[in-house]
């Protein structure tokens, strides 16, 4: 461990650590910009990088972005990224108070926090089922696969229907089905294409849904909303943090973490579920949605607790905890490190620093934000109509520069285009890229499963191991399952309550 | 077009392709039959079944007369669908800086921007940016560049 913790020391390592957080924060902080995005573009510059410094790099910019986005949140009502929309409920209003250095100073702490608590974790935990991983074969294999799928019928929400979301993973393994056939070695699908022999690589299809379509969607705006700008202006106290205040932190931390660890759900559930449970043992209730730094420090230890929290499953098993870990885990896989057990033995000279080099991130954003925060605020003003350019500049170099391929370039507008009308009308672009990332997987593990198993697919039930995840894969669908057909049969049953209230407001006033 | 038509649209072409799809698994060879055949075909029917099931909620439940809005601004939209394919196949000829440094300035007067000095200082950083950052500091071997 020790040789390890030099690498991370290096200069050259610290310098990149530091250039990859502050450009987090700063794409954090671009209303438009994410996370998801900001690693999915450099994903593919990181190929020629020594892997090491390269994953150091995307690692920076992934713990810098999750804070980044809270500051213009704070102090413009902003959010940068989605997983700051609750940091914007209370951070807001404490602003228009003059208290947006207490609002700034314990979003920092509390992210920094989180961060370093969902690092430790994953340092603490990765190595240990990765071990695990090792007694797997296929037909686990396999069932890891389903395992990350199930992820994605708790990614329906409000705007994906539970059918639709499904859809959409499907479709992505239907795509991962392109390309030479493991079996048999015939090609399948391929349409003469040369360029898709070895598949549709899952890069440009990320770029193209994760950052093309929002420079599409900025770059069709009629007018952007306009950014009240009074809270900088204002003259700001400095306070003290408020005693108490770690209590929701802790609460934040452990909470993203957790959620951080299960598949398909990502930093804005984290941080929603962080606050709302903070809101309900608050002893200042009635403050929230003025200005409580409770929620605050809840909301942003949660997203940041995500961070490491989304990496153990990423990187112990190849299940992509987020859409983010999901790029991280393509910047893995062009190294030829494949998520498992070799990540922490052949590996471990670069997966180990990749990881406590996440330590140092936490710490670079953590004096940014007691330094330079307010300043970094400006960054969300800047105009769609330079944004814009410059992101697709890096859209088309990345997608471009891991096979030197102009095909991949058209495939990842490809991606943008089409993926934007299934965006529009309610389709899951994660469970799309889940589907495409786990599909081989699944196909892999299937099909030489049901070679062991001479043809029978009880295989997939025999071992102890099979056996554990099923009980997983049930328990992870039954909650969501069972919580949208609640929704479902509220739908069509409403109570009568709810008629109630619908009745007085039918009333005349 | 309606925002349902077209969902119908899409769901119905979803169903098609399950089916030419589980079709196609008929032509797999040898061991290919007993494996990733029966994959696909799960992958099929799944769909299949996911799109009619769908389709049906729109048919019956989908009451929504309102258009698809893809875009507020047609032409800005479609200028950087065409700005993209024509920066694509130029980069590869002309190198990255050259066609970088007309891709940003036309798309930003594209957008609407016409603060000139902004746009000047804007290529020549991400320019220098990518040069001095990912060239020099970080060596990754971008393509196509000649500078």
């Amino acid at each position: 461990m020790f040789s390890h913790v030099m690498a991370v020391l290096q200069p050259y390592s610290i310098l990149t650590i530091i250039i990859g957080t502050v450009a987090g924060v700063a794409i954090g902080g671009m209303p438009g910009l994410t996370a998801t995005m900001a690693v999915g573009l450099l994903v593919p510059f990181t190929y020629t990088m020594d892997p090491a410094l390269g994953l150091m790099l995307l690692g920076g910019i992934y713990c810098g972005a999750m804070y980044g986005g809270s500051i213009p949140a704070i102090l413009l009502n902003t959010p940068g990224t989605p997983a700051a929309v609750a940091t914007a409920i209370e951070g807001f209003p404490m602003s228009r108070k003059g208290k947006a250095g207490l609002a700034l100073k314990v979003s920092v702490i509390a992210s920094f926090t989180g961060g370093v608590f969902s690092v430790f974790i994953l340092l603490l935990f990765a190595p240990m089922l990765a071990r695990q991983a090792l007694h797997f074969g296929p037909p686990e294999n396999f069932l890891l696969a389903l395992m990350g799928l199930a992820g994605i019928v708790s990614i329906a929400d409000e705007n994906s229907s539970l059918i639709k979301a499904l859809i959409a993973g499907l479709l992505g393994m239907i795509i991962a089905i392109v390309g030479t056939d493991d079996m048999s070695g015939s090609l399948r699908y391929t349409m003469g294409y040369v360029e898709l022999v070895d598949g549709i690589n899952f890069m440009p299809a990320l770029i193209g849904l994760f950052s093309m379509i929002q420079m599409l969607e900025l770059a069709g705006l009629r007018r952007t909303h306009k950014i009240d700008m009074s809270a900088l202006h204002k003259k700001q106290k400095s306070e003290p943090l408020p005693k108490g205040i770690f209590k929701f932190i802790a609460l934040g931390a452990g909470t993203g973490t957790v959620i951080g660890v299960l598949p398909g759900e990502g930093a804005t559930i984290a941080a929603f579920i962080s606050y709302n449970v903070s809101k309900r043992i608050s002893k200042l209730k009635e403050l929230f949605g003025k200005g409580n730094p409770e929620g605050i420090a809840a909301a942003e230890a949660g997203n940041n607790g995500c961070v490491g929290g989304s990496l153990v499953p990423t990187l112990t098993l190849g299940i992509p905890g987020n859409s983010v870990a999901a790029a991280l885990m393509g910047a893995f896989i062009i190294q030829g490190m494949i998520p498992g057990p070799d990540l922490f033995t052949q590996y471990a000279d670069k997966t180990y620093p990749f990881i406590l080099s996440m330590f140092i991130a936490n710490g670079v954003f953590l004096i940014v934000g007691l330094t330079v925060a307010p300043y970094l605020a400006r960054i969300a003003l800047i105009p769609p109509a330079i944004m814009v350019p410059v992101v697709a500049t890096f859209a088309v170099l990345g997608s471009y520069a891991l096979n030197n391929a102009i095909f991949d370039v058209y495939m990842m507008i490809a991606f943008a285009g089409f993926g934007l009308i299934l965006k529009k009308l309610g389709y899951s672009l994660e469970a799309l890229i889940l589907g495409l990332i786990l599909g081989p997987i699944a196909e892999g593990g299937f099909s030489q499963g049901m070679i062991m198993g001479k043809g029978s697919p009880w295989i997939f039930f025999e071992s102890g191991i099979a056996k554990v995840m099923w009980v997983l894969i049930i328990l992870l669908l039954v909650p969501p399952l069972y919580s949208y057909w609640k929704n479902v049969a509220m739908v069509k049953a409403p109570p009568k309550e709810a008629l109630d209230d619908l009745d007085s407001l039918n009333e005349p006033e | 077009m309606a925002r349902r038509h077209l969902d119908r649209v899409i769901l119905l072409g979803f169903a098609v392709l399950a089916v030419l799809l589980y079709i196609s698994t008929a032509s797999y060879p040898g061991i290919a039959q007993k494996t990733s055949a029966l994959y696909v075909r799960f992958l099929a029917v799944s769909m299949g079944i996911l799109s009619i099931v769908q389709l049906g909620f729109s048919m019956f439940r989908d009451h929504d007369t309102g258009r698809l809005e893809l875009t507020d601004h047609w032409p800005r939209f479609i200028g950087l669908l065409a700005a993209l394919i024509v920066f694509a196949l130029v980069f590869e000829h002309a190198g990255f800086y050259l066609s970088a440094a007309v891709f940003i300035p036309v798309m930003a007067l594209l957008l609407g921007y016409r603060n000139y000095p902004v746009i000047a200082l804007t290529t020549a950083g991400v320019l220098g940016f990518v040069y001095l950052v990912f060239e020099k500091l970080l060596s990754v071997n971008l393509p196509g560049m000649a500078l």
